[in-house]
């Protein structure tokens, strides 16, 4: 039987396109298995480039996108509405603003709950910060916000500065403070000696890079 | 002769196939790139829905083209469609260079550069050269083939997803380290 021509052409370059895909798969295990063998920290690399961002902002269901290094220090806390901790974080966040004493940041609460689900939580549905829903999962993932609350300090080059639960106003002050300082004195204050108490899925998580 | 151009007309449909499966694996990601392209304000669903019409826009074409060889009308539309990909890199490059261009998901990392403008030309001049006439007689697939080829494309679009899946899923830390 003669196999038409376009049949064989065909039957080769899937196997090519399958073999590429088994590479990237392979490749991919490879690199993930190499992971797993360290703890994965909590939060981004004190120092690293904080990675670009895209949310979907509650006030006005608009898509934002967040490019750390555009000039403006940023405190991003990753929450979310159904978490105890994070309703005393965006409290604390919301007293601190309120004061003044993050005049000059950028402060955004992140989650990965629908817009909806503010309604659970009065500090949610009080807070005047802004606020939106992380549109990729790659974003939780380059940010290692694995449980939540996260804090994290960027400087206005969109390095990160401080990495760390953080629940109290001290603290937020701690990290308003380390979004400010000048690169210099970069990874100089030690946010995670100051480091919250972990309350209920926070207990499990490990300490953020550069703790010590 | 023959076998360049069936091999250029596989090849692409083949990378439509890929492209297709592996947006759809995080179609939100693929819709903040197609965000960058609408200047008004579009609401997210709206957005989220046109990344999905997208993706399984290039899967149906591609699966279209490998199944149905012989339909000329077929070659010509993948021929548009590469050159709206060359259109898209350049635009990306000209307004939002550096940008991730999520062209493959997260198979690939690639960004809006002249590398990619250059990618865009050489897929749209493979695309036209799967636009020359092939002798009849290798086009001839009957119906088991037929069923097979579009067996092996929709296989070929899930190990895309999954693979875009997992990369996806393993790549944060790479991504916050860019």
């Amino acid at each position: 039987m003669k196999v038409p021509l376009y049949l064989a052409v065909a039957q080769w370059t899937l196997l090519f396109a399958f073999g590429l895909l088994l590479i990237v798969v392979f490749r991919q295990l490879g690199r993930t298995l190499r992971k797993d063998d360290a703890v994965a920290p909590l939060g981004p690399e004190v120092g690293s480039k904080a990675a670009s961002l895209e949310y979907s902002r509650f006030a006005d269901d608009t898509v934002q996108y967040l490019a750390p290094g555009d000039g403006q220090p940023t405190l991003l806390a990753f929450v979310e509405p159904t978490c105890p901790s994070c309703e005393k974080l965006v409290l604390a966040l919301g007293t601190a603003e309120h004061a003044g004493e993050l005049s000059g940041l950028r402060v955004l609460l992140l989650t990965s709950s629908p817009k909806s689900y503010l309604k659970v939580s009065d500090a949610f549905r009080a807070t005047r910060l802004e606020c939106g829903r992380i549109l990729a999962r790659t974003t939780t993932q380059a940010y290692g916000a694995t449980s939540t609350p996260l804090l994290v300090a960027i400087d206005r080059d969109g390095v990160v500065r401080a990495a760390a639960p953080a629940i109290e106003l001290a603290e937020v002050r701690t990290f308003g403070r380390a979004c400010l300082l000048p690169a210099a004195e970069r990874g100089s204050i030690p946010i995670t000696a100051a480091a919250p108490k972990r309350e209920n899925d926070l207990e499990a998580a490990a300490p953020a890079p550069g703790a010590d | 002769m023959d076998v360049l151009v069936l091999c250029a007309k596989t090849a692409v449909a083949c990378l439509l196939i890929v492209a297709g499966g592996a947006k759809l694996a995080d179609p939100a990601s693929f819709a903040s790139t197609v965000r960058l392209f609408i200047p008004l304000r579009v609401a997210w669903p709206l957005l989220s829905a046109i990344a999905v019409g997208v993706s399984l826009g290039e899967l149906a074409v591609g699966m279209a083209s490998l199944t149905l060889p012989a339909i000329m009308a077929l070659d010509v539309l993948v021929f548009a469609i590469a050159c709206v990909f060359v259109a898209v890199s350049a635009v990306g490059y000209a307004f939002h260079r550096g940008r991730s261009c999520r062209c493959f998901g997260a198979l690939s990392q690639r960004k809006f550069d002249a590398a990619g403008v250059l990618r865009g030309a050489v897929i749209a001049g493979v695309a036209a050269v799967a636009l020359t006439h092939v002798n009849a007689a290798a086009l001839q697939l009957d119906a088991t083939a037929r069923v097979l080829l579009f067996s092996a494309a929709a296989l070929l679009a899930l190990a895309a997803f999954t693979a875009a899946r997992a990369r996806g899923a393993g790549s944060g830390r790479e991504v916050a380290a860019q």
